[in-house]
C-alpha cells in the first residue's frame, strides 16, 4: 500500500492547481443575483424608474405577445425596463414557493387564482386595493373576476389584478355532427346522444373524449354539476359534491369512459386529449377557451365550434368557474412604483385586448371585452356572455383553500382513475372527496377567526 | 459420494460414483455456437423489439416533419418549419448553446475531481474510509428537489443565482460521489507495482499517474464523462430553478416551455425534442464501445 504521507512539494502541486482551479471557477461564475428577495423581505416604492423583473406564469406560447406588450410599455415609460422571464406554467409553483423560501421573487409575476391562496399565505404578496382605487383601472375591471380572485386570496384583500378568465368549452367537430344529422349538443340529453351516435369503435371512431389523467376533476366535477343543477359548492359548512344528485350525475358521466370514448383516456391530461381530437375522428372534447388555437391550426375552420357547457334538459346552464388568471407585486420588490405602472399598463384595454385576442380568453378590462375581436370569435364571445349572463349559474370552487390544490390532484386524480376503471364506484370517490374538503374548509374557517 | 468396496477383487468393475451406480452417463448435449443458430431466431425478435422501441421515436419524426395540421402517417410534404420555429422563434440555438455549455463543463469538472477523489479513494487507507465510501453511496439516495431550498440559498449568498456557474456546481456536486466509486473502482484495477515502477524511474506520482495511469483509464472516464455529461444535457430542475434569464436557458427548460396551461404546439414540441436527443445520439454512437466497456469493468470490482 502507498505511504499517505510526502513531504514531496511536487505531490502538493496538484492539490494546490485543483484548489486555485476550483476557486478561480466559482470566481469566475459569479455573476450576480437579480437583485430582488424573498418572501419575508418588506422590499420598497423606488423612484418609479428602474430595471424591473416579471414571470410569465404560463411561459412559451404567449411569449411572444408579452414581449410585444413590454415593447409598448417601454416605449411609453421610458426610464423603466422590464425584464421577461418565461416560466413553464407546470413548474411555475416550485418556481415562487423556492423563491419564496430562498429569495430570488420577481417584481411582478403572474399568478393564476388556483395557486394564489397558496402564495398569499406566505406573506409573499403585496395588498393592491388601494393603489387600484386610486389609479386609472378602478372601475376598468370586470367586477366578476375582482371578486373571484379576491375570494381566491382568502377574501379580505385584493392581491392580483386579474387579466383573463378562461371558461369550460365543449368542443365540437360540426363536419361529423352534420353528417351524422345530430344537433349541436346545446343540453346535455343532446351530449350523451351524440356521443352514443358518433362512436364507431370497430372503425376507431369515438363521440367523446374525457379527462382521465391530470386536471380531471375539474373537468369532472364541471359536467356533474352541470347535469344535476346545484347551483352552489357549499351548503353551510359542509360541500355539496357528494349530493345525491350529483352522485348519480357523475355516475351517467363516467360510463361514457370506453362506451363512448377511447380506453387510453384513462391516463388523458389535456395535452393527450388536445392532440388526439385534433388528429382524430372523435366528435366532442370538453376543455377550455385555451386551445382554441390548436384546434384551429389542426382542423382548419369552420370544421368545429365551441359552446359552454350544455344546459340541463330544462335550459339551466351551471358551470364551475375557471380559475381567472391576474398579475400579483411581490411584497420584496425594491421598485414597487414602477412595478405597478407596468401591471396597470397590462391590464389596460390596449395591452389587456392585445393578450386576450392571442389566447382567445375573456378579457378583464371591460373596455376590452367590448373589442371587435371578442364579437368574431365566436367560442370567446359564447363564454363572455355566458359568463356575464345573469341565469347562468357558477359555482365557485374553493381556490382559497391551501390544500386545494392537493384535494384536487394528488389526492383524488388516483382516485378518479379507478373510478373510471370500475374499481370504486361514483359514490365512493365523491365521499372521500366531500371528507376531504369538508375537514379542509373547517381547519381554514379556524385559521380564519 | 464415492464409494469404494475394500473386499472387491477389481475396483474397476464397481461403480465408483452414485451417479454410476445408474448406469451410463448420457453424452452430454453440445452447445451451439452463434454460427449454428438459424438467422431468424436472432433477427426475428430483434426485429420486433426494434420496432417497438422505434415508434415513439417514428411519432416524433412524424409530428416534427409534417405541417401543422396533417392527420397523415408519413410525414409527406416534409417540411421544416417546426425546426425553423424552435430554433428561431424559441430561441432553441440560446438554450443548446447554453446546455452545451453546461454539459461540457460538468464533464470536465466531474471526471478532474472524481479521478482526484477515486485515486485516493483506491490507493490511501485512512480513518473512516467505509464509512465514508458509505456517505458517498447514501448521497444517491437523496432527491435533487429536497435540496433545492438549501443549495438556492447557497448559491443566492454566493450570489451565482442566475449564473450559469451554479447549474455547473449543483450538477457536478451531484455526479461526483457514483463518479468517484466507479474510477476508483477502475484505479483499484491498475496494479500499484506499475506506477512504483515509474517511481524507480524517477517519476513523481502525479506525473506517474499521468503516465502511467491515466492511459489505462480511458474506458473509465469515457464512462463517468458521458454519464456527466448525459445527465446534465436532460436535467430539467436546477436550470429551472437557478437560472431565470431567458439568454441562459437550457434545452430541457425550453421544451417545457412548448407546453403552456392550455395549449400545446406538438409539432414544435417534437421539433424541439429532436433538437434535444441528436446530439446525445451522436455521443453514444461514437463511444458506445468504450461506455460498454467502462460500465462493465468499473462494476466487478467493489
Amino acid at each position: 500500500m502507498f505511504s499517505t504521507r510526502s513531504t514531496r512539494s511536487s505531490r502538493r502541486r496538484p492539490t494546490a492547481g485543483l484548489a486555485l482551479t476550483a476557486a478561480l471557477a466559482l470566481t469566475a461564475t459569479a455573476c450576480g443575483d437579480d437583485g430582488s428577495g424573498s418572501g419575508g423581505d418588506k422590499g420598497a416604492e423606488g423612484s418609479g424608474t428602474g430595471r424591473i423583473t416579471f414571470w410569465d406564469n404560463n411561459g412559451g406560447v404567449r411569449t411572444d405577445i408579452w414581449k410585444e406588450i413590454i415593447a409598448d410599455f417601454e416605449k411609453k415609460n421610458p426610464d423603466i425596463k422590464v425584464k421577461y422571464v418565461s416560466i413553464p406554467a407546470e413548474s411555475v409553483q416550485s418556481k415562487y414557493d423556492t423563491a419564496i423560501q430562498g429569495g430570488g421573487l420577481p417584481d411582478v409575476g403572474g399568478v393564476g387564482a388556483a395557486m394564489l391562496a397558496g402564495i398569499a399565505a406566505q406573506g409573499a404578496l403585496e395588498p393592491l386595493d388601494k393603489r387600484l382605487d386610486g389609479g386609472p383601472l378602478a372601475e376598468k375591471l370586470s367586477s366578476s373576476m375582482v371578486e373571484n380572485v379576491r375570494a381566491a386570496g382568502g377574501g379580505k384583500e385584493l392581491f392580483t389584478v386579474p387579466t383573463s378568465a378562461n371558461n369550460g368549452t365543449l368542443w365540437y367537430r360540426t363536419d361529423l355532427f352534420e353528417a351524422a344529422g345530430l344537433d349541436a349538443p346545446t343540453t346535455w340529453p343532446k351530449f350523451y346522444e351524440a356521443a352514443e351516435k358518433l362512436t364507431d369503435k370497430d372503425d376507431n371512431k369515438f363521440g367523446y373524449t374525457i379527462r382521465g389523467g391530470e386536471g380531471s376533476i375539474a373537468q369532472a366535477l364541471d359536467a356533474t354539476y352541470g347535469q344535476s343543477g346545484i347551483a352552489s359548492f357549499w351548503d353551510g359548512d359542509k360541500t355539496t359534491v357528494n349530493d345525491p344528485k350529483n352522485v348519480e350525475a357523475l355516475e351517467k358521466y363516467v360510463a361514457l369512459y370506453k362506451k363512448s370514448t377511447p380506453s387510453a383516456d384513462v391516463n388523458n391530461d389535456f395535452k393527450k386529449m388536445v392532440a388526439q381530437w385534433d388528429s382524430g375522428d372523435i366528435g366532442m372534447l370538453s376543455h377550455n377557451l385555451g386551445s382554441y388555437q390548436d384546434h384551429l391550426k389542426a382542423l382548419g375552420e369552420g370544421k368545429f365550434r365551441g359552446l359552454p357547457n350544455p344546459t340541463t334538459a330544462t335550459g339551466t346552464r351551471v358551470q364551475l368557474s375557471n380559475p381567472v388568471d391576474g398579475l400579483g407585486l411581490f411584497k420584496s420588490s425594491k421598485k414597487k412604483a414602477a412595478a405597478w405602472k407596468f401591471i396597470e399598463y397590462a391590464a389596460s384595454h390596449e395591452a389587456n385586448s392585445k393578450w386576450n385576442e392571442s389566447a382567445g380568453a375573456i378579457p378583464s378590462n371591460t373596455e376590452a371585452a367590448k373589442d371587435k375581436w371578442v364579437q368574431d370569435s365566436e367560442p370567446t364571445r359564447l363564454a363572455a356572455e355566458a359568463l356575464n349572463d345573469g341565469d347562468v349559474k357558477i359555482v365557485q370552487l374553493p381556490y382559497y383553500l391551501p390544500d386545494w390544490n392537493t384535494i384536487s390532484k394528488a389526492d383524488n386524480e388516483p382516485n378518479f382513475q379507478k373510478v373510471l376503471l370500475g374499481r370504486m364506484s361514483a359514490k365512493d370517490f365523491l365521499d372521500t372527496l366531500a371528507e376531504q374538503l369538508n375537514e379542509a374548509q373547517a381547519e381554514w374557517k379556524k385559521r380564519q377567526q | 459420494m464415492i464409494t469404494k468396496d475394500a473386499e472387491a477383487p477389481t475396483v474397476t468393475s464397481a461403480p465408483r460414483t452414485v451417479l454410476e451406480a445408474f448406469g451410463p452417463r448420457r453424452p452430454k448435449k453440445r452447445q451451439r455456437s452463434w454460427d449454428e443458430v438459424p438467422r431468424r431466431q436472432i433477427y426475428l425478435p430483434l426485429g420486433v423489439y426494434l420496432v417497438f422501441t422505434l415508434i415513439p421515436f417514428y411519432w416524433i419524426a412524424l409530428f416534427a416533419l409534417r405541417p401543422a395540421g396533417s392527420t397523415s402517417l408519413v410525414p409527406w410534404p416534409v417540411t421544416f418549419e417546426h425546426f425553423d420555429k424552435v430554433w428561431t422563434e424559441r430561441s432553441f440555438g440560446t438554450y443548446f448553446q447554453n446546455s452545451v455549455l453546461i454539459g461540457v463543463a460538468t464533464l470536465v469538472m466531474t471526471t478532474v475531481v472524481a479521478l482526484a477523489g477515486g485515486y485516493a479513494l483506491a490507493r490511501f487507507d485512512f480513518r473512516l474510509k467505509r464509512g465514508f465510501m458509505l456517505a458517498l453511496l447514501c448521497s444517491q439516495f437523496v432527491p435533487g428537489a429536497l435540496l433545492l431550498v438549501p443549495l438556492f440559498e447557497i448559491f443566492a449568498n454566493l450570489e451565482m443565482i442566475n449564473s450559469l456557474g451554479s447549474v455547473i456546481i449543483a450538477e457536478t456536486v451531484f455526479q461526483l460521489p457514483l463518479s468517484m466509486i466507479l474510477i476508483g473502482n477502475f484505479i483499484k484495477n491498475v496494479p500499484p507495482s506499475l506506477e512504483e515502477a515509474a517511481w524507480v524511474d524517477g517519476c513523481s506520482r502525479f506525473r506517474a499517474f499521468c503516465v502511467v495511469v491515466l492511459p489505462l483509464l480511458r474506458p473509465g472516464l469515457i464512462a463517468v464523462g458521458s454519464f456527466a455529461f448525459v445527465h446534465s444535457w436532460n436535467h430539467f430542475l436546477f436550470a429551472l430553478m437557478f437560472l431565470s434569464d431567458q439568454g441562459k436557458q437550457t434545452i430541457p427548460v425550453g421544451l417545457n416551455t412548448l407546453m403552456s396551461a392550455d395549449s400545446v404546439d406538438l409539432g414544435a414540441l417534437a421539433a424541439g425534442g429532436i433538437v434535444a436527443a441528436v446530439p446525445v445520439v451522436i455521443v453514444f454512437a461514437f463511444i458506445q464501445k468504450w461506455l460498454i466497456t467502462g460500465f462493465s469493468a468499473g462494476a466487478v470490482k467493489g
